[in-house]
């Protein structure tokens, strides 16, 4: 360990961490809300550059070697990953007015930081928990109706059902291979033995469980409802991109055997499944995203089939597409009323006629979402899809199509219901919203980037 | 500016068009209906320019465009006109001023709206035709969902709802199997020859075995037929007919079921020829079934578009005979009727779009004697009913007596090879000739004579306007008729390619002997 490096190397995580103190002075010295905001922005935008600067420069490095290292692949995770909190703290200004949401809101990316840079278990446990443990509160935060504090609880209690499967899972794998070090699970994939295969069940169990894959996913919808509009699309799609590409660097360069291949491809194939069709009857829009969320879990999750070459890109790729366009729709989402009645579906009824700018984003928020080309969405699915085949599941690959046929209705009923409905009940007045507006028009720069140059895109992955 | 420059100025003029839409005021409609409408004249007046240009003599993909992509996937921009899309782009970006004129006094909600979604989906037709890599075919193929979708939905009848998921969810499921195959196809293509590419010709070369062909021609083979639509898939066609405004409705059976055609002809036959030959019998039985079936459920409904929605499911069967008897004429044949079809109904549509604006009511019933009052109207719906039914001299005489001259080539190939059935299957097309002629004249004897009664009275005659309208699909219609050497001409080689490419060796009965 040199400091040099533990300075250069940890830059994007200590842009971060300066952040976090100078919210706390701020929030101890009495600051306005608005500051607040405006350092974790600063913060987080000079993280992403450090990290896509440090991606650029092609720097590897290790700085507590054996549990902490970086390279070009976890920054280029990392710059996704913070990038993709800039337009969640823009939008946070609906919800929340004082410093205590952009200050869990980092201290949450620091968590998920360490997540994609860890090389042993050890700094993943530390990430996992520090990326959850200010989203629990962060849940509570908004709480405006009761069932928040029910959603509340049960994230916390299901969210510590993870750490315990999580902690069981790598103690086994310490019992069986003696290193703590994220190598072992590879090496436990191949084995035969009971212990290793125990534990590699019960840590992908642990990751499941976090990112709402069925049947581990009942927690989801629960949460998304109960929480605020920038918790639910914080944790739809950070949280959920943070654990998967968690578990990628986790499988490294192993390939899925035989025997795990029920596990990671019938368990996510049921999520696609059941998240697209649970997600048409429901009424409350971050309920449907809650489902649909968990539909996308099981694509992320089915990416772990493919070729070990290719799926870091996949994952990477798709993490971007779900994740701009999911804080599209979010941005746009029309405010006015108590946070039941903007949450409602009706809500976005005659949207068009009332506000056309909202409706066509969220409109290419949820045909991306549905897969439609030429959007974002299409191009992600496709690389996962074609990395499945190329590994040689074709049959799979057609089942999870099939599943993502499923998904079409229910994004199309959003657009039905914006375009092609009369005037809603959401006709109340509403406030100008400059900030969100910027979110919008900041996740529309990637989103024309991913149509017109998918390739370039692909290329950085 | 070089003539591959004004195919993609072709292509990618309905984008400049709905950004110039979009930055006109809603509040002064006339403007965005006339700048739609120029602009697609424009498009239309340089498609014949590359129309002209094509060269009849040259095999090659002609005016062809290639850039780089996304060159991890070998995924090419790659447009180009062969023989068979010359023609459907010609189609295209002739009914496209053509439809926006028809809507000028029909759509008065989101006018805007309206009018970018025209472009937006003239854009994703032509894209669709001249893209020469499945990548870009399948975009193109797919984005047509979407404006369709809100053509029906928005601006459509009392079931508009249900008609546009339905349309949607069908199309959308079809593509999802073609995605999956599309995948494996050009997996194949990479793990064979180390190739990675999405272009056409180097997918004509993959070598698949009869049983991976097989499941994958069934996926692009359902993915067409829906569009098409082939009996039994047919089932989406009259709900979203009837639904959509006019200019849905013109669009829909003017050009977009010919994109299922087309699908068969360029991808779901040349690429996996020994799975199609297998197929053959049962393609060409079904579109026989589809010309009788959609035939009698013609003549028997009450509702006026219904009637021409059904009369496209049996036009649409002769395409698809004289395409699978893989006959030469048989499939320039078929090229004829696509085109034949989509000026026929697109003018009937539009027809009976103009009646309903007056009278707000599609119930046959309802009217009769209409010679009497609107003498314009009926001279045009009587040439196009002409048109309809294949009257010789006109464009349906052409495409339908191709295709069943081709069919019947190849069945009597078959009849001197020992089998009979091909014979009878064409022989019970014939009949459908007669019944389209049972059914339309049938439809308009009530409709036009008679004695006179309409919900709405008075009723005002074509203005001039419509006039224009239906004026330039008659002459082109009868163009068709009258000089149909100039077009076939244009389409031979790429016929003689399409033969190759499924190597037939005369036969196309050759697997069920």
């Amino acid at each position: 360990m040199n400091a040099m490096s533990v300075i250069l190397a940890m830059l994007p995580e200590h842009a971060l961490l300066v952040g976090l103190c100078a919210l706390i002075l701020i929030e101890v010295a009495g600051g306005k809300g608005r500051t607040g905001l405006a350092v974790a922005v600063v913060a987080v935008a000079a993280a992403t550059s450090a990290a896509i600067a440090l991606w650029f420069g092609g720097y590897a490095a290790a700085p507590f070697a054996g549990h902490f290292s970086i390279n070009p692949q976890t920054e280029i995770a990392k710059a996704v990953i913070l990038a993709l909190a800039l337009p969640v703290l823009l939008i946070s200004r609906d919800d929340f007015h004082d410093t205590r949401f952009p200050l869990l809101l980092l201290s949450s990316l620091y968590g998920t930081c360490l997540l994609v840079s860890s090389d042993s278990f050890l700094t993943l446990f530390l990430g996992l928990e520090i990326m959850s443990l200010p989203v629990y509160v962060l849940v509570l935060l908004a709480l405006q109706r009761p069932e928040s504090a029910e959603a509340g609880l049960k994230y916390l209690i299901l969210g510590g059902a993870a750490t315990a499967t999580f902690l069981m899972g790598a103690s086994l794998l310490f019992g069986a291979s003696g290193s703590l070090a994220l190598s072992a699970f590879p090496e436990a994939l191949a084995s035969q033995a009971l212990m290793p295969r125990a534990a590699v069940v019960l840590i992908l169990c642990a990751f499941f469980l976090k990112a709402a894959v069925f049947p581990f996913h009942t927690w989801a919808p629960d949460a998304y409802e109960g929480a605020s509009v920038p918790v639910t699309a914080y944790m739809a799609t950070i949280i959920k991109a943070a654990v998967v590409l968690a578990v990628v660097r986790l499988f490294g360069t192993a390939e899925v055997t035989p025997q795990l291949a029920g596990l990671v491809a019938i368990l996510p194939l049921a999520s696609i499944a059941w998240g697209n069709v649970a997600a048409i009857r429901q009424t409350s829009f971050r309920r449907m995203i809650a489902y649909s969320s968990i539909a996308h879990a099981g694509y992320l999750f089915f990416a772990l089939l493919g070729t070990a070459g290719g799926r870091f890109q996949a994952v990477a790729f798709y993490v971007l597409a779900y994740g701009v366009m999911n804080l599209l729709a979010f941005s746009a989402l029309p405010t006015g009323g108590d946070d039941a009645a903007r949450d409602r579906i009706a809500n976005l009824k005659g949207l068009y006629r009332r506000k056309p700018f909202a409706a066509i984003v969220i409109a290419l928020a949820m045909l991306s979402l549905a897969g439609i080309p030429p959007l974002p969405g299409f191009v992600a699915k496709f690389l996962v899809f074609r990395n499945v085949m190329a590994a040689g599941h074709t049959w799979y690959a057609v089942l999870g199509l099939v599943g993502s046929y499923l998904g079409i209705y229910f994004y199309l009923r959003i657009i039905q219901f914006m375009f092609m409905s009369p005037q809603g009940e959401g006709d109340a007045d509403e406030r100008p919203r400059r900030l969100a507006l910027g979110a919008t028009l900041l996740c529309l720069v990637p989103v024309v980037l991913l149509v017109i140059f998918p390739g370039w895109v692909l290329g950085m992955f | 500016m070089s003539d591959a420059a004004i195919l993609n100025l072709v292509l990618w003029l309905p984008v400049a068009g709905m950004a110039l839409v979009s930055a006109l005021p809603e509040e002064r409609p006339d403007r965005v209906r006339w700048a739609t409408f120029w602009v697609m004249a424009l498009q239309f007046v340089l498609t014949v320019w590359l129309y002209v240009r094509f060269d009849a003599a040259d095999p090659s993909l002609q005016f062809a465009t290639r850039l780089p992509w996304i060159p991890d996937w070998g995924v090419a921009y790659l447009i180009g006109l062969d023989g068979f899309n010359v023609l459907l782009v010609l189609l295209t970006a002739f009914l496209g001023p053509l439809v926006v004129a028809g809507s000028f006094t029909a759509i008065t909600k989101d006018v805007k709206l309206f009018h970018a979604m025209l472009f937006l989906i003239q854009f994703a037709m032509l894209g669709t035709f001249v893209a020469q890599d499945l990548f870009l075919f399948y975009l193109f193929w797919e984005l047509m969902l979407v404006p369709m979708f809100l053509i029906i939905g928005i601006w459509g009848g009392e079931r508009r709802i249900y008609a546009t998921l339905k349309f949607v969810l069908y199309t959308a499921f079809g593509s999802i199997l073609m995605l999956a195959a599309m995948i494996y196809l050009v997996w194949t293509l990479k793990n064979t020859t180390g190739v990675d590419s999405f272009a056409f010709a180097d997918l004509y070369g993959v070598k698949l075995p009869v049983d991976a062909q097989t499941w994958l021609f069934a996926a692009f083979a359902l993915s067409f037929a829906i569009k098409v639509p082939i009996v039994p898939l047919h089932t989406w066609l009259p709900d979203a007919h009837v639904e959509a405004p006019t200019a849905g409705s013109a669009i829909l059976a003017g050009v977009l079921l010919k994109m299922g055609t087309y699908g068969f002809m360029k991808l779901g036959f040349p690429l996996f020829p020994e799975a199609a030959k297998l197929f053959t019998p049962l393609v060409m039985s079904l579109a026989v079934i589809s010309i009788v079936y959609g035939a009698c459920l013609a003549l028997v409904q009450t509702d006026i578009k219904k009637i021409i929605a059904y009369s496209s499911i049996s036009h649409l069967g002769y395409v698809m005979l004289g395409l699978a008897s893989l006959d030469l004429i048989g499939i320039q044949g078929a090229v004829i009727q696509m085109v034949s079809h989509g000026l026929t109904a697109a003018g009937l549509f539009m027809m009976i779009g103009m009646i309903y604006e007056r009278c707000h009511s599609r119930d046959l019933a309802a009217y009769g004697g209409l010679a009497k009052i609107l003498p314009l109207y009926s001279v045009f719906f009587l040439l196009l009913t002409l048109g309809a039914i294949g009257l010789p001299t006109t464009s349906g005489f052409t495409g339908e007596f191709l295709s069943l001259l081709g069919a019947f080539r190849a069945a009597w190939g078959a009849y001197e090879a020992g089998v009979a059935w091909p014979l009878w299957l064409v022989g019970l097309a014939v009949t459908g000739v007669v019944l389209g002629a049972l059914y339309m004249l049938w439809f308009a004897q009530r409709f036009l004579y008679g004695k006179l009664k309409a919900p709405h009275l008075p009723i005002t005659d074509l203005s001039t306007r419509e006039v224009a309208v239906l004026a330039a699909i008659v002459v082109a219609m009868f163009a068709l008729g009258l000089f149909p050497d100039e077009p076939l001409s244009k389409t031979e080689l790429a016929a003689r390619q399409f033969q190759q490419l499924v190597e037939t060796g005369g036969s196309a009965f050759a697997s069920v002997r």
